[in-house]
């Protein structure tokens, strides 16, 4: 209740509208004034103006700025390529444990947090009583992916990256766009993590 | 008893336990082993609490509670023994809750973020003890998970009343098992799963399927048999993942039995998603017109129509069926039923009867029912040229089963293409049970509401709302008012049936999210 109340009261000074009065069943409620525009501001002359006033500095500045360190913006794609920024995630992958298996137990916690429910998971059972449960398939919908790399940071045991630096590749059909469990272990290699952490003498270690 | 807890008095009957007394307070103290529905073990003090004139701390589900006590659940001292008492229990505990089923829905995962969350100051190695130990038919036991509370022998014990699980071995070397060649067969052995508070036992049924948090749950009861056990209905995108028992002191307690668990499997079995014509799919404007046009000129002499209730389906469905048959005028009134199943019977939940609404179509078609065996001769002799029925279960004889194709006309409503349906010159789809709302009466004449939890498949409709189609089609009305929601044909039909009177349609239930419910178990 503090916390609203607070917030209330910062709404009444800040650079908000013109509070005229408040509801007496709800303090939330109010009327306030509204700035109409005047009727020189709704010909928009003034502001096409200016706008073209922008144009014409481009305009300016591109054709007589010095060649050699150009203004302009755009490069010369195919032959010259962009340099993405040193943390670009790119396309997932998937970490490969020391025999090669994929490292994912299936536990679902990245498609419990990934926010655009691409991640397509189906648990099985596997002989290995040590770890019980692997991805039956696993799956990528790299459309819908958002690159945030929440996946990344739910796994808990450094299965899935995103660390490629692939940049998605165009496709022609939808179901393209779909990373399979094989295509993500391709572009995986083995994890460094150590496999069921670092045991119970981690403090020997250190 | 009027006692104090925290500073705040409750009046609870006599023998009532702390535990119980805080809970109604809305003091939830933490527990492993007890369980509102099991004898008390106290063998996990997780829910010590202090008493005040009391030396020792006291461990609230066995301290009964009494006149004038004083108790104390956030004082240094019981917190502090509560948080040692939760750090002990998970010396042994693997931290492998990633492949842990009962992740999302552990009381000990719960528990840990309440009470301690900081991480583990133990740094020799946890006991290693048998994994993934099949138990029996449905049960999967992971002895390292295990936190010793004694649970599930008590469900064993008390529930199904055999003794099938047993602790050998002592201190940290304890450890959970059946006698040496026996198995944890008996017909409630799932509740075990649903009593462990950790992922020690889980059900082969269940396991690694779909995690907890995923799914959400809504109220219905059991379809198995007679009994009407209470349940949940755990589903997500319309699908169905699993049963469990709801508690409900009059019918089911906090149990259900095992075969009760897995009737969500038919639910994607032979399923009847588009109406059929001759087995052929069709829209429902053909098949409905076909139907119109069959029994049209079979009710011209009604006494060649039979219809068939089911004691299989909702009230509301049966309900709706004996109205469409009196307003054909049609008398000729049946009701079919499952073989009942004798060894299936025991004086704990499961019954003989399978149909989870006998008693229900009893109430409703009541002294108009006309014995079995009739349509069968009439179908038979051929006096019954027309039959319009509930469900897909005909239990006829081989020979009627034979002539079902010499009918002029076999309407069966129903959810699975098999039997009867099979046999239909039109097949009219509906929802399964988890799939509409409705209510059914039990072998106690309790009436209970199903609630709709996932979507029919296809073009299926709810029973009732089929019927008024069907109604519709043939130019009967069903009702003064025409319905539009089975909360209306529930009211018309409390109000014709005296059986149940009283009954209340209640609210839609929503179904809740299991992330947001906290632990089960």
């Amino acid at each position: 209740m503090a916390g609203g109340h607070a917030h209330d009261a910062h709404d009444d000074h800040g650079d908000g509208p013109e509070v005229l009065s408040v509801s007496d069943k709800n303090p939330r409620v109010r009327t306030i004034q509204v700035k109409r525009p005047t009727p020189a501001e709704s010909s928009y002359l003034a502001a096409t103006a200016k706008g073209l006033g922008v144009t014409l500095k481009h305009f300016v500045k591109n054709t007589f700025s010095r060649r050699k360190n150009t203004y302009i913006e755009t490069i010369e794609y195919p032959e010259q390529k962009f340099e993405y920024p040193e943390r670009f995630r790119g396309l997932h992958r998937l970490m490969h444990r020391d025999d090669g298996a994929v490292r994912c137990v299936a536990c679902m916690c990245c498609p419990t947090v990934c926010p655009a429910h691409c991640i397509t998971i189906v648990p099985a059972q596997t002989d290995d009583n040590g770890i019980e449960k692997y991805p039956a398939t696993f799956e990528i919908d790299e459309l819908r992916c958002v690159v945030c790399g929440l996946c990344v940071e739910a796994c808990p045991c450094d299965a899935i990256r995103m660390d490629t630096g692939i940049h998605a590749k165009p496709v022609e059909e939808r179901h393209e766009a779909i990373m399979t469990k094989d295509l993500l272990l391709e572009l995986g290699a083995r994890s460094t993590a150590v496999q069921g952490g670092e045991g119970a003498d981690w403090r020997g270690k250190k | 008893m009027t006692l104090t807890i925290d500073g705040r008095q409750i009046t609870v009957p006599k023998g009532t336990n702390v535990l119980e007394a805080a809970r109604a307070l809305g003091i939830d103290i933490s527990a492993f082993c007890y369980h509102p529905g099991l004898s008390i073990a106290a063998c996990c003090r997780q829910c010590l609490v202090s008493v005040e004139k009391n030396p020792k701390l006291q461990p609230s589900c066995q301290q009964t509670a009494g006149e004038g006590m004083v108790v104390h659940t956030t004082d240094p001292q019981s917190t502090h023994a509560r948080k040692q008492m939760l750090e002990f229990t998970l010396v042994n505990h693997p931290i492998d809750c990633p492949i842990c089923d009962k992740a999302g829905e552990c009381t000990l995962q719960k528990l840990y973020f309440e009470h301690d969350n900081a991480d583990s100051r133990v740094d020799v190695p946890k006991i290693e003890k048998p994994k993934v130990v099949d138990l029996g038919p449905h049960v999967v036991l992971d002895a390292e998970r295990c936190i010793l509370c004694t649970r599930c022998i008590r469900v064993c014990d008390e529930v199904a009343g055999v003794h099938e699980l047993e602790m050998s071995q002592r201190g940290s070397h304890q450890e959970l098992g059946t006698a040496p060649g026996a198995r944890l067969e008996n017909p409630y052995s799932l509740n075990t799963v649903d009593v462990c508070p950790v992922g020690a036992l889980t059900s082969k049924d269940f396991r690694f399927t779909m995690r907890a948090w995923e799914l959400e749950a809504t109220p219905s009861v059991c379809n198995g048999c007679a009994t009407g056990c209470n349940t949940e209905i755990h589903h997500k995108n319309d699908r169905v993942w699993r049963l469990v028992p709801r508690h409900n002191p009059d019918v089911n307690k906090y149990w259900m039995c095992d075969e009760g668990r897995f009737t969500y499997h038919g639910l994607r079995d032979d399923r009847l998603a588009v109406p059929t014509i001759e087995g052929l799919p069709a829209t429902w404007d053909r098949a409905l017109a076909r139907a119109a046009e069959q029994l049209k000129a079979a009710l011209k002499s009604p006494a060649q129509v039979a219809v068939v209730l089911s004691a299989q389906h909702s009230n509301e469905e049966n309900f709706a069926l004996a109205k469409l048959a009196a307003a054909w005028k049609v008398t000729n009134v049946f009701v079919s039923a499952s073989a009942p199943a004798p060894g299936r019977a025991d004086a704990i939940l499961r019954d003989a009867d399978v149909d989870p609404n006998a008693r229900g179509v009893q109430a409703i078609a009541g002294a108009a029912v006309k014995p079995f065996a009739e349509l069968e001769a009439g179908i038979n002799t051929g006096a019954i040229r027309a039959v319009v029925a509930l469900g897909d279960a005909l239990a006829l004889g081989d020979a009627a089963q034979g002539r079902l194709h010499e009918l002029d006309a076999l309407i069966v409503l129903a959810w699975r293409e098999v039997g009867a349906a099979r046999a239909a010159t039109v097949a009219l789809p509906i929802a399964a049970w988890a799939e509409r709302g409705g209510t059914i009466t039990n072998r106690a004449g309790v009436v209970q509401r199903q609630h709709a939890a996932v979507l029919p498949p296809g073009q299926a409709v709810a029973g009732w709302e089929a019927l008024v189609r069907l109604a519709q089609a043939t130019g009967a009305s069903l009702s003064k008012t025409a319905w539009s929601h089975p909360r209306e044909v529930h009211k018309d039909m409390v109000a014709a049936v005296p059986a149940f009177a009283g009954s209340q349609w209640g609210r839609e239930a929503r179904p809740i999210q299991l992330r947001f419910a906290n632990s089960r178990g």
